[in-house]
């Protein structure tokens, strides 16, 4: 582990990877709303997160892709349900912009100790 | 995947809409047309969708995709299927396009219905453009971090 692999700046950079695979995900029920057959699918967010926690999340592979389950099916078989997506595009781009503004503040820390705390 | 190939799967549904968009204004403005070049009246068209995987560019994009990215799929439109339903026929015998009896074929659209097509093309639409802002918001986040 080199100086500048702190467990916080893996933890950020792996939330952000997840992050934007899900950012595919809903972007792809989006816009396959109008596709007929098509199931919704999302990654497995809090189970990747909590791999990421115990530190397993080094190890190369790639999070779970399942379809949402519970989901109301119209008569052509697509089950996207928009109020679900458009909230999930909400959350996603918010988390998205935390996670960023803490890893900026982690370099800013960095660039503090680099620079004697002038 | 990088962000900016999420851009071209909305993007990709954008165009699918509008052309749906389209279709459906064709369907609207010929409600009426009892002569087309291939003679009888207008068939009405039906839009078909299907979702198709987004491609790699490379082997080596192939190999290192993620579960998510394989999961990626845009939108095209695969067909534009004609609608079987028999035309409308109205005794009109003074009309150009009448047959023998006396009857004119009108094609088979209902207005109220394609309307209710044009908004859904028109609603989807505007949750892909939501959907572009959002990525180009996490883009412009992820800048950030640089400065």
């Amino acid at each position: 582990m080199s100086w500048l692999q702190t467990p916080n700046l893996i933890m950020l950079q792996r939330f952000l990877d997840v992050d934007a695979m899900r950012q595919t995900l809903v972007t792809t029920n989006v816009a396959n709303v109008d596709t007929p057959g098509y199931h919704t699918r999302d990654v497995d967010f809090r189970g990747e997160m909590m791999r990421a926690m115990n530190g397993q999340a080094d190890d190369g592979t790639s999070p779970f892709v399942m379809p949402v389950r519970g989901l109301l099916a119209r008569p052509d078989g697509n089950n996207v349900n928009l109020e679900r997506e458009s909230m999930l595009l909400a959350e996603v781009q918010l988390q998205f912009k935390t996670a960023t503004s803490i890893l900026h503040t982690e370099f800013l820390q960095i660039h503090t100790a680099i620079h004697e705390g002038q | 995947m990088n962000l900016f190939r999420v851009l071209e799967i909305s993007g990709s549904a954008l165009l699918a809409e509008r052309i749906r968009a389209e279709v459906t204004a064709a369907n609207l403005a010929n409600v009426e047309t009892t002569k087309t070049e291939n003679g009888g009246p207008y068939q009405r068209m039906n839009v078909v969708f299907g979702a198709r995987p987004v491609g790699f560019h490379s082997f080596n994009g192939m190999m290192l995709a993620s579960l998510a990215d394989l999961h990626a799929e845009d939108v095209r439109v695969v067909g534009l299927a004609p609608d079987t339903t028999p035309p409308i026929r109205r005794y009109e015998p003074g009309h150009p396009d009448a047959d023998k009896d006396g009857y004119v074929s009108y094609p088979a659209i209902n207005p109220a219905e394609e309307m209710v097509n044009l908004m859904g093309a028109a609603r989807a639409y505007e949750m892909n453009a939501s959907a572009v802002a959002s990525t180009k918001n996490m883009i412009q986040a992820a800048i950030t971090i640089l400065s």
